[in-house]
């Protein structure tokens, strides 16, 4: 017996009178449906051409023709549906609406309908060739009345304007928006600019864009231009495997670690309650890269720049609450020109990047970097770091290791891992741009923010990470909840509908992290390069939480220091 | 401050009881998803799952309205078969995906309710929104998966519920994770995060349309 009749007999369970069963076979062809891509371009474009040729007769809405109407010709209605009684001696096209025969209605050419359906009445009778599909036409109607190709609309970019121009292969953007994220150096940074896109081929493309980024806050010591500026121009090649190569020019404030918190959550955080846990530099220079990726789950990057790197200040945009207050001043970095070449490797076997039970996630980089004459190290103490080179000889390596693994324990019960190491792999010590700290609501959420910065006693309102090289670990384990916590009322004016506020269900998280930043030598304090501390050093926390799918709350407490409970709110998942 | 200390535990208090209290007043119509089984009687052991929502998830006026305003209303499924071993983490054997897209129509004020599977697609349509919701709660989908061999299986079942407006946040997601050109990895190009920050809390916590819920089968052994 057929496997595929085998599994169809099994399904043939007791069901109730009034139940509709709808068998799924998994083997069936594009199994993913996330590989699904809309309509396909040529009946886009097909549309566009029948709307916007002259000899049309274009409807705008709903049309409603009656028993008594007979019309000749090609017929196209844009966002409306047709409730046709009459006779249409010609064709017909739909576009995001629906098409309704009504009895005795007749249409002697060709249906399209698009971002609809047919609804066929008694004795209504079609002549031509029918196509319908309900998948809505991505168009819109332009001031001049022709019909355009829309860019998708997607509710995040609530401040971003964007247009596009499309000629032949080449694709034109224009855009305005913020750069993303709000920070004490820039404030909220307004980006604009063109992209090009031009499709040379199937599968081949390349892409231009340049963007200007105005700095909306005040800089009074000059250290930063109130303007900044990116330029990208990159050659594509291959589908679900490819290539590509490309060279930029920018000049941009970056954020010196990216931790803790993800960028977006910092800039929530310091939006709202003046508190930018990122530091910054300014980066001024051009570079290449080229990568490849020989499946959808691995990326390869190959890159090398020029930049000059420069301190500069936190300003005094505005925030939310606690405006009254002083930003935490930014730290100097060591400023000058420095090469560097790096290689990273992406991997990500994740059944699900939103919510992932089994698989790996992996980034990794290696990067060499070279410095400059003119490199100007901030002065540090001996115990911290010793002096740096600045005979043009100076030159260090780093490294960045990201590794998180997702396992389901049992049905209810889904533990994941990951472990994070980053810093000083070799060469003279790191620039102050490069070193890293521990502690914050990212990976050791039961301590302060750069509780382990290793300061050595300097007393520094910055706060800058000095440390060489970071560890840390997280373990949480995850199980699902029915909460149903909140509010379900009857609506006032509406008898048959709840009203509901709330979280259906929810992850309860319990996890422990433990992690070590230290400096790296073979001075006092310092661990030697080619040893890892005792794991009996090491920090650890524990905590618990519940993450409704984006927004979570966590309590932690540290295990190994008498600290206080922290309670954390995070906008991301944690890893 | 003491007092003032107490008064905030207090209100704390008051709130979370009252919000049990309507959760628990709430249990017996919370929508769900379960996996059941389909009964053991094949020679293998071999057991489907049966893919049901319940509790009328137009019922819920949040629903309701995005259709009623011209908001599409997607729900994603995705069902799983683990392996179960002891000793050790269970193994994803296979997974599948399929959506159902509902649209109210207001000219023929009809819902169409379109379910794209895979390699094939259906259409229903209904006349208002009872038929509507009993039609999505009588719907079974029954999934043929085939265990690869011996061994202690079970399902789980996801379903996402979201308007237009909250799919486009998830693919603009998708987007940032599948086509990270190296200067949208440097975050240049990657649009508004405070807009996508704040569209999140107002989905999560103000009760604009988003939903996610799982369901879970008991366990079954394959000789």
């Amino acid at each position: 017996m057929k496997p595929t009749l085998l599994a169809l007999l099994v399904l043939a369970a007791p069901l109730r009178a009034q139940d509709t069963v709808i068998v799924i076979d998994p083997d069936a062809a594009s199994a993913d449906t996330s590989d699904r891509q809309g309509l396909p371009d040529e009946l886009i474009q097909r549309l566009l051409a029948v709307y916007n040729d002259s000899t049309t007769t274009r409807f705008w809405g709903d049309v409603d023709l009656t028993r008594e109407s007979r019309l000749t010709g090609t017929i196209a209605v844009y966002r409306g549906s047709v409730r046709l009684a009459g006779t249409l001696d010609g064709s017909l096209t739909v576009i995001n609406g629906s098409l309704l025969l009504l009895p005795g209605a007749e249409i002697t050419g060709d249906v399209l309908v698009v971002g609809g359906d047919v609804a066929l009445g008694e004795g209504t009778r079609i002549g031509g060739h029918r196509e319908v599909y309900w998948d809505a036409a991505p168009v819109v109607r332009a001031p001049t009345g022709e019909l355009v190709r829309r860019e998708r609309r997607r509710l995040p970019e609530l401040t971003t304007a964007r247009r596009s121009f499309q000629t032949g292969p080449l694709r034109a953007t224009l855009v305005i928006g913020t750069d993303g994220s709000y920070n004490r150096v820039e404030g909220l940074p307004i980006v604009f600019g063109p992209t090009l896109d031009l499709k040379l081929s199937r599968t081949l493309s390349t892409r231009f864009d340049a963007r200007g980024i105005l700095r909306t806050a005040g800089d009074n010591d000059l250290l930063r231009e109130d303007f900044g500026y990116t330029g990208r121009l990159e050659l594509r090649v291959g589908g679900s495997r490819g290539a590509g190569i490309g060279a930029r020019v920018y000049s941009v404030v970056n954020g010196i670690e990216h931790r803790p918190l993800v960028r977006s959550e910092v800039g929530w955080s310091a939006f709202l309650f003046q508190r930018d846990l990122w530091d910054y530099f300014l980066r001024k220079g051009f570079g290449g890269y080229l990568y490849g990726y020989p499946s959808r789950a691995l990326r390869l990057e190959l890159g090398v720049r020029r930049d000059k790197e420069s301190s500069v200040r936190a300003n005094d945009p505005w925030s939310l609450f606690r405006n009254s207050d002083r930003w935490r001043p930014n730290p100097l970095i060591d400023d000058g020109h420095y090469i560097t070449a790096d290689f990273w490797v992406e991997l990500d076997t994740r059944n699900s990047g939103e919510v992932p039970a089994t698989g790996w996630w992996i980034r990794a980089g290696f990067e060499r970097n070279w410095g400059d004459e003119d490199v100007a190290p901030v002065s540090l103490p001996t115990s911290v770091r010793s002096p740096i080179p600045t005979d043009g000889h100076y030159a260090f390596n780093r490294i960045d290791i990201d590794l998180r693994r997702y396992n389901q324990l049992s049905s209810n019960l889904r533990l994941s891992g990951r472990v994070l190491a980053a810093g000083y792999a070799g060469g003279d010590p790191l620039p102050i741009q490069r070193r890293v700290s521990l502690g914050g609501s990212d990976l050791m959420p039961g301590f302060a923010f750069r509780a382990f910065a290793c300061e050595q006693g300097l007393n520094n309102a910055a706060l800058p990470a000095l440390c060489d090289r970071v560890i840390a670990t997280q373990l949480e384990l995850r199980s699902r909840l029915d909460l149903g916590l909140g509010y379900r009322y009857r609506d006032r004016f509406r008898h048959d509908v709840d009203r509901f506020i709330g979280i259906d269900q929810a992850d309860v998280v319990v996890f422990v992290d433990a992690g070590k930043a230290w400096l790296s030598g073979d001075g006092p304090g310092q661990v030697p390069n080619n040893r890892i501390p005792s794991f009996k050093e090491w920090k650890a926390d524990i905590g618990v939480g519940i993450d409704a799918g984006g927004v979570g709350v966590y309590v932690a407490r540290a295990l190994t220091d008498g600290q206080p409970v922290r309670v954390s709110l995070r906008l991301t998942r944690r890893f | 401050m003491r007092a003032s200390g107490l008064r905030r535990l207090l209100a704390l208090g008051i709130c979370l009881a009252l919000g049990t209290a309507g959760s628990l007043a709430a249990q017996d119509r919370v929508v769900r998803v379960t996996v059941a089984l389909t009964p053991d009687t094949a020679q293998s052991g071999q057991r489907n799952p049966e893919v049901r929502t319940t509790a009328g998830l137009l019922e819920e006026e949040r629903w309701v309205s995005m259709l009623r305003s011209g908001f599409p209303l997607r729900m994603h499924y995705r069902v799983e078969m683990w392996r179960s071993r002891s000793a050790w983490f269970d193994d994803l054997v296979r997974q599948v995906e399929w959506d159902v897209v509902v649209r109210h129509e207001p000219l023929l004020d009809q819902y169409a309710v379109n379910t794209i599977m895979p390699g094939r697609a259906r259409e229903n349509r209904y006349t208002g929104i009872e038929p509507l919701a009993r039609a999505l709660e009588a719907v079974v989908y029954q999934i043929a998966f085939r265990p690869p061999g011996p061994g202690e299986y079970y399902y789980i079942a996801s379903l996402q519920v979201s308007t237009l407006s909250d799919s486009d946040l998830d693919e603009l997601e998708r987007f940032l994770r599948g086509d990270l050109g190296p200067a949208a990895s440097e975050g240049r190009d990657l649009g508004d995060a405070l807009g996508r920050g704040a569209t999140r809390v107002l989905l999560k916590l103000a009760g604009v349309p988003s939903l996610r819920i799982e369901g879970r089968s008991g366990r079954f052994r394959v000789r």
